[in-house]
């Protein structure tokens, strides 16, 4: 568990040294506000957690991550707007951000995103409260142990109101990024995807191409590119650079100070070099950030997570037709586990798995979905995941129908096993899996 | 005020004492000539004051910064934004132009400007020759490259090594008023080693060392 935390404090501890540099004024402030935004956090998980079993904890929490990522776009687009308008005037109240209380909220806001996700990770961890209780002193231990070796940084390296959230959220997106329920890499990078996916369809469909009767098939192989998992990726890795970009955009933008006035020519440039040479520094932050990005991208799309991913065991329908699988075999169907199988008939095979979910309750599913290539799921941390688009499916909602859910099949729980029809299973690959796999080959 | 104070100020090369103990008082402003004998201990002396060497003793503060005290960063920042050189045999860099030349004093110190080091060669009436390099122009033209260039930065002390050794006397007049002009303009301390009686003439003193000693003293000069 400690070796599982170590990258939640090390980001902790990067917010923390980015909070003390950004408040210089106030940093023992910025230590003490911090550690009790982290405590705020782990509580709210602990409450949310008990309150709302399921997917809805992580959730709210993805979706607070999502909103920083949100916040950093804004802040971003604002800061090269501010940068390339020349008569822009700083709202009223424009020094609000070098008061203290700009600075609290920054420290509890930092605090309780960081304490969630070192909570949500302790939460897989067993149903004590314990773990939960030792992380806060431990986060303000290490805040307040952090105090001394900040101020023995180098001075130059500053950090401007402007850049301060990069680091931020890119500390808290690395953190969170190596939970597979706090992950927002991948279920962006699935967004986009569909997102590119829908658009060609619903273009195709509004230039009166329902079909691919005018075009030629090696046309279909180009258009199949825009369905792929590349564009997913690239688009969700544009999304995840670009603010963290316009910061580095705006920082080398800001205008410097003028010395026209200055009449020696040495002091004038000395002047302009002093500026120049802050300037730069100010943009190392930033810059790290932005590796910062490229580490939690990294973890999501290579999770340190080992699936279980049984390899699928070959099934047998009797004579009526009917596939049965013993609760009690080679295989205890009863571990909530997902178990794989493979039926094959003549040239036709379909494959599927059984599992039982945290309410006690069998369900059979294709291991495969309706909109993607049936590169089957996986399953870990209380949720199966989709390999072709990452998507995490909480064990809660399999057997439901519908988006990147597996396909539900319809059975029949008895004493001596589980019964599925063998035909409707077939038809049911045939009909929801080999259409889009086509699609996703690029070859109509 | 005095610009450089020296107080048994000392250098030795392991058994070789280059410069024995020497007491300098050199005033804000003031035009110094340096004359003695080779291995007199002129350029020793020079070396010193301009923070390119560090005393064996003594104390030496130049514009009120004691140099004993400072880091080697902090030596080679006073280097920069105090001092300006020119040596006797240019060291200009062969394959860059005049401008070039000029700019790159610039760059080390802070920013690169070159219509201000445009205008600097202008000063020394080099405005014709910015474009070309070291070896397309005489030695008065080179040396005259060496002031824009030392003096680019506004240096509070301007030091001279043999800086007309290698000029004929009439480029040694051009070289020697050209800069009695500009320290009547920018107002620098000048220190100059010479081996050459009128040379040291355009100064307002002139100091004598021997083996190291400051063994005479003249207030003679014309400028």
């Amino acid at each position: 568990m400690l070796l599982k935390l170590l990258p939640h404090f090390l980001s902790w501890a990067g917010i923390v040294l980015v909070l003390l540099r950004a408040f210089p004024a106030r940093r023992p402030v910025c230590a003490a506000l911090g550690s009790a935004g982290f405590a705020a956090g782990v509580a709210a998980v602990c409450f949310l957690l008990r309150a709302f079993p399921g997917d809805l904890a992580f959730g709210i929490f993805r979706g607070m991550m999502g909103g920083s990522l949100l916040l950093l776009w804004f802040v971003s687009v604002v800061a090269v707007y501010r940068s390339t308008t020349r008569d822009f005037a700083a709202p009223r109240g424009g020094g609000v951000t070098d008061g203290p209380a700009f600075a609290g909220a920054c420290s509890i806001a930092a605090g309780v995103l960081a304490g969630a996700v070192c909570a949500c990770r302790v939460s897989g961890g067993g149903p004590g409260s314990l773990p939960f209780l030792l992380l806060v002193p431990a986060a303000a231990a290490l805040a307040f142990a952090l105090l001394p070796l900040e101020a023995r940084l180098p001075g130059s390296l500053t950090l401007s109101r402007t850049a301060l959230v990069a680091p931020v959220v890119a500390l808290l997106l690395f953190s969170s990024s190596s939970l597979l329920r706090l992950d927002l890499f991948a279920p962006l990078s699935m967004k986009v995807m569909k997102f590119a996916h829908d658009f060609v369809h619903q273009f195709m469909e509004s230039m009166l191409f329902p079909d691919h009767f005018f075009i030629r098939s090696y046309l279909w192989g180009y258009i199949g590119l825009l369905f792929g998992e590349g564009v997913g990726f690239w688009g969700a890795l544009v999304i995840w650079f670009t603010p963290v970009a316009l910061v580095l955009l705006a920082l080398q933008l800001e205008r410097l100070p003028s010395v026209a006035h200055i009449r020696q020519g040495a002091r004038r440039r000395k002047l302009l070099a002093t500026a120049l040479g802050e300037r730069r520094r100010r943009l190392v932050i930033p810059l790290l950030s932005l590796a910062v990005f490229g580490g939690a991208a990294y973890q999501s799309r290579y999770p340190s997570v080992e699936y279980w991913d049984p390899k699928p065991l070959a099934v047998a329908a009797t004579p009526a037709g009917e596939i049965v699988i013993p609760k009690k075999g080679d295989v205890d169907l009863q571990d909530g586990r997902l178990h794989k199988y493979l039926y094959k008939q003549g040239a036709k095979e379909a494959r599927f798995f059984v599992l039982m979910g945290p309410s006690g309750h069998f369900t059979v599913d294709l291991d495969a979905c309706a909109i993607c290539k049936p590169d089957g799921y996986g399953q870990a941390e209380g949720t199966v995941i989709c390999y072709y688009c990452k998507t995490l499916i909480p064990l809660e909602t399999v057997g439901r129908a519908g988006g990147c859910n597996p396909v539900p099949i319809n059975f029949t729980e008895k004493e001596d096993g589980i019964h599925l029809d063998a035909l409707a299973l077939i038809n049911e690959w045939g009909n929801t899996v080999q259409t889009t796999t086509k699609v996703k080959e690029g070859g109509k | 005020m005095a610009t450089i104070e020296t107080t048994g100020l000392t250098r030795s090369y392991g058994d070789i004492c280059a410069l024995k103990p020497i007491d300098l008082s050199v005033p804000e402003g003031e035009w110094l000539s340096v004359m003695g004998h080779s291995g007199s201990g002129k350029s020793t002396l020079m070396n010193l004051v301009g923070g390119l060497d560090r005393p064996s003793a003594g104390s030496l503060k130049v514009g009120g910064e004691d140099l004993l005290a400072l880091s080697e960063d902090g030596l080679a920042r006073f280097r920069r934004e105090y001092v300006g050189i020119i040596f006797q045999q240019h060291h200009l860099v062969p394959y860059l132009s005049s401008l070039e030349n000029v700019m790159l004093a610039q760059y080390f110190h802070s920013v690169p400007d070159e219509a201000e080091a445009r205008s600097a060669l202008e000063r020394v009436g080099l405005g014709h020759r910015l474009k070309n390099r070291p070896g397309e122009l005489s030695g008065g033209e080179q040396q005259r490259v060496c002031i824009a260039r030392a003096i680019i930065n506004s240096p509070k002390l301007l030091l001279g090594d043999e800086p007309t050794g290698n000029l004929d006397s009439k480029s040694t007049v051009m070289v020697m008023e050209l800069l009695r002009e500009l320290r009547a303009e920018e107002k620098f301390t000048v220190i100059m080693v010479t081996h050459n009686e009128d040379v040291a003439a355009w100064g307002d003193r002139t100091i004598y060392l021997s083996d190291g000693v400051l063994v005479r003293e003249e207030r003679l000069g014309i400028s």
